[in-house]
């Protein structure tokens, strides 16, 4: 589909020839978009940016493309070092779902100062539906030099008015004092990306704890675990099962170092365990299991994933004889799928602000 | 006794509503209704994890049908259906038996108890008649013959009944008389499927979260306003059962007044069962009952003759199948009602709705009056008309609004252009099948979306002068072609008051 994309160039700024050192941005497309207009330039200022974009609008043929529907500013701050691909396919498949004005930064402070701006009006189709397509701009945006550090300054001009500004840092976790954060209504992160040692783990989660008392964090990985939490807390839903939590003996996290941490803080910060009532174990896939008494009956809760099968179950099993079981296929836990369930619940999560702190201090 | 614990597990997580443990017993469980919705739409909330572990079907009717078979149906719900949903297969049983037998019931009260002991569902039941509805008072006389009417020490036992809730005014009223008899009022889910459409109750939201709509929604700025209710099908295989029906049964005493009440209604202090059913009742109280003899003067009926729909030549309503040579069933309704209210005294509403009209759409249009003095001069401004906001509740879900705007040049001209919002532009997420919302909405318990008993009392008799008037032979009922938008009366109907049908 890439290559059907029409090139509208508008006049080039002086320095670095246009196009010059502009990678192409459309990398990966995903199924139902297509992109309508580009435009790119190297060594650009940001009004011509701005320009560009009711120009890429005003260019598209048939002219539906002329009214936007947004409902955010979405904003991906990438490393240094990172690759912008890696993650553009998923940030825009959300275009499709929450239309929003998409801005990806890709500072590169070592680089020759200049901004590299590749603009791109995106149009998104459900299947099966023609008389409703969804357009949307992504506007690239590399870096160079000292600008790399003052990004606040850049961002800010594409921000829609009135819609909420959300930063997302897919690798990492930001500086809570980084001016650029003063934009954001809130931050969506990734704690699976933090790690691998425990040490880091539990810098990283003391650090988000500060940033979580100044602005609503939504972390990617959290919302990947709520099938395991949402099965495990269904289990004890019937009343007679629920008579077990106060009488949990034993909680044990299977996972990987990150989850693991999380569903382990988890358990500590609601059930109130003690440490030695909790044991963290390292594997492939997710597996919680509760041992839990109540007057004298033996309960087993868990929550595991099937190796052999795409799908998660969740079985109760008390030894008065009651036994049910819940299974489910697999979660999607594609980075779009969780950006998306991220960007409809922007709003502080105490659950997991609690988890974070046990789970700040079974890391370290 | 000491309390019960707090799932503290599930803290966070309630935003999102999910059944509690129980068991579903579906009346008709052989039939049409719960092959093609039911079971398709609870195989779709156990996909989305709103289905608890400890759940399961039971399916009572009178065709001979073994647990397995059962099962074999449920899982032909779906080809492509989660573990979830073979779980609850694995729970579920089925019952054959008369609906009058007293051992059709001792049985299911035999079933419930033993998967209450193997599952831990609590006693919570709902019972979903997908029956005929003339059995309706029987099953729930016989469920309160064995106790099941009754919730058991923290359980629940609720009635979800399907229209249509009684034929008129009088067996509507016959009908609650007797589930009255064994369900408290409470206890009772009368479902008018078009309730559970994310369109329908964005007419809530549309007025009552934005704070520039309101101010106008009243006479000072309301000509009137017209209801449109159009299908392009006819009556397919359904023409015994609208034979007895018609469209003033099928459509307008229950979908149109729920959708007329919703935009009539003052707002609720909340948006709650009570808030929001309370007031939908006071609306539908200060519609004006026609009067029998001006019914004539008010209300149009027809029925489609042979003509062409979408590109294909269709054959008239007495042409089809299950349906009387001579019959006098109405497939078409226009009417012209009133309300008595401080906020809708002297706006006409127009209805209108009907089978094999030219194409399938359902809207509230609200049409504002026109600009009290119109400064341009009458050329400049042919192509301008009172604006208008359109509430579209399928298929093109969305809002428009119709205002006057310049059109460039040098010439000032002056002419109408749409502002439009269309839900499938700004949400490409799948909107909850009616279906699936309301079936859950009954196992949490939340009756804000079904009928009250008054409602429906209140429903019957707006439309009751009309039934009466036109039961009689000899009552007027005109015909019009497949593919228009109905008989010339119905146009006679709104043109004597200087208005006209809008074309959706």
């Amino acid at each position: 589909m890439a290559d059907a994309v029409s090139q509208v160039g508008l006049d080039g700024a002086p320095g670095r020839p246009p196009g010059a050192a502009v990678a192409s941005e459309h990398g990966t497309v995903p199924d139902g978009l297509s992109a309508v207009q580009t435009w790119e330039q190297a060594n650009v200022g940001l009004d011509q940016v701005l320009a560009s974009l009711p120009e890429l609008r005003r260019q598209a043929s048939g002219g539906e493309a002329g009214t936007r529907t947004a409902v955010m500013t979405l904003v991906m701050v990438l490393g240094a070092g990172d690759d912008p691909d890696e993650h553009a396919a998923s940030f825009r498949s959300l275009g499709g779902h929450h239309p929003c004005r998409m801005v990806v930064l890709r500072p590169d402070p070592d680089s020759t100062p200049a901004i590299d701006a590749t603009a791109c009006l995106w149009r998104a189709q459900r299947a099966g539906d023609d008389d409703h397509p969804v357009f949307f701009e992504e506007v690239h945006l590399r870096v160079g030099g000292q600008a790399a550090s003052h990004l606040a300054s850049i961002v800010g001009p594409f921000v829609l008015a009135d819609l909420p500004a959300v930063m997302w840092f897919p690798d990492g976790v930001p500086d809570p004092a980084d001016p650029l954060l003063r934009l954001a209504s809130a931050v969506v992160v990734d704690t699976r990306s933090v790690g691998p040692g425990a040490a880091d783990i539990g810098h990283s989660y003391r650090t988000l704890l500060e940033l979580a008392n100044h602005q609503p964090v939504v972390d990617l990985s959290w919302l990947r675990l709520q099938p395991w939490r949402e099965l495990l807390a269904g289990l004890f839903e019937p009343e007679h099962n629920r008579e077990f939590l106060p009488g949990v003996r034993l909680a044990s996290v299977q996972g990987k170092p990150g989850p693991r941490h999380m569903l382990g803080g988890w358990l500590m910060s609601q059930l109130d365990l003690r440490a030695r009532e909790l044991v963290l174990e390292d594997a492939r896939h997710v597996a919680i299991t509760i041992d839990a008494q109540y007057q004298g009956e033996d309960g087993k809760f868990q929550v595991r994933r099937d190796d052999g099968t795409r799908a998660v179950w969740a079985q109760a099993t008390l030894s008065g004889g009651i036994s049910h079981r819940q299974g489910l296929p697999l979660p999607d836990d594609s980075l779009t799928s969780a950006l998306s369930t991220a960007i409809s619940n922007l709003r502080a999560d105490r659950v997991w602000e609690r988890a974070l702190a046990a789970a700040a201090a079974l890391a370290s | 006794m000491t309390a019960l614990p707090a799932n503290v597990l599930a803290e966070g997580l309630e935003t999102v509503r999910r059944a509690p443990p129980g068991v579903l017993v579906v009346f008709g469980a052989s039939g049409d209704l719960t092959h093609r919705k039911l079971l398709p739409a609870l195989e779709h909330l156990s996909r989305r994890r709103l289905l608890p572990a400890a759940f399961a079907i039971i399916g009572v009717a009178r065709t001979e049908m073994s647990d397995a078979a059962f099962r074999d149906l449920m899982a032909g719900a779906d080809p492509d259906a989660g573990p979830g949903w073979a779980e609850i297969i694995k729970n579920s049983a089925y019952i054959s038996g008369e609906y009058s037998h007293p051992d059709t019931f001792t049985a299911l009260q035999g079933r419930l108890k033993e998967i209450d002991e193997a599952l831990g569902t609590g006693a919570n039941r709902t019972y979903y008649l997908a029956t005929i509805p003339e059995v309706f008072a029987g099953v729930a006389q016989a469920l309160g013959q064995v106790g099941l009417n009754r919730p058991e020490p923290g359980g629940s036992a609720r009635l979800v009944i399907e229209k249509p809730f009684g034929r008129d005014r009088k067996t509507a009223g016959e009908l609650d008389a007797v589930l009255h008899e064994v369900f408290d009022e409470d206890q009772i889910y009368r479902i008018d499927h078009y309730l559970g459409k994310e369109t329908v109750q964005n007419v809530l939201a549309l007025r009552f979260a934005n704070a520039i709509f309101e101010p106008l929604w009243s006479r000072n700025y309301i000509d009137h306003v017209q209801v449109t209710v159009a299908e392009t099908i006819g009556v397919e295989k359904r023409g015994d059962f609208y034979e007895s029906a018609g469209a003033l049964r099928d459509i307008v005493q229950n979908h149109v007044l729920q959708v007329l009440s919703l935009t009539l209604m003052e707002p609720p202090g909340s948006i709650d069962a009570q808030g929001i059913r309370d007031e939908k009742v006071k609306a539908l109280r200060s519609v004006v009952v026609p009067k029998l003899a001006d019914v004539p003067n008010v209300a149009v009926r027809a029925q489609y003759d042979s003509g062409w729909v979408e590109g294909s030549a269709v054959p008239g309503y007495r042409q089809e199948d299950g349906v009387s040579p001579t019959s006098q069933t109405e497939t078409y309704v226009a009417l012209k009602l009133s309300v008595d209210n401080w906020r809708w005294a002297g706006v006409p509403i127009y209805i209108r709705t009907g089978k094999r009209l030219p194409k399938r759409v359902t809207e509230v249009a609200l049409q504002f009056k026109a600009v009290p003095h119109l400064a341009f001069p009458k050329q400049a401004a042919t192509g301008l008309n009172p604006n208008a906001l359109v509430m579209r509740i399928q298929p093109d879900e969305g809002v428009t609004l119709r205002f006057g705007a310049k059109v460039p040049g040098q010439a000032f001209m002056v002419r109408d252009v749409l502002m439009d919002f269309s839900y499938g532009a700004a949400f490409l997420e799948e909107p909850s099948d009616a279906y699936e919302r309301l079936l859950l909405d009954a196992m949490v318990g939340d009756p804000t979306l079904f009928i009250r008993s008054d409602e429906v009392d209140t429903a019957w008799g707006v439309v009751q002068p009309l039934l009466d008037a036109w039961a009689g032979q000899g009552a007027p009922l005109s015909g019009y072609a497949s593919g228009s938008w109905g008989p010339r009366p119905a146009e006679t109907l709104i043109e004597r008051d200087g208005r006209q049908w809008r074309t959706p």
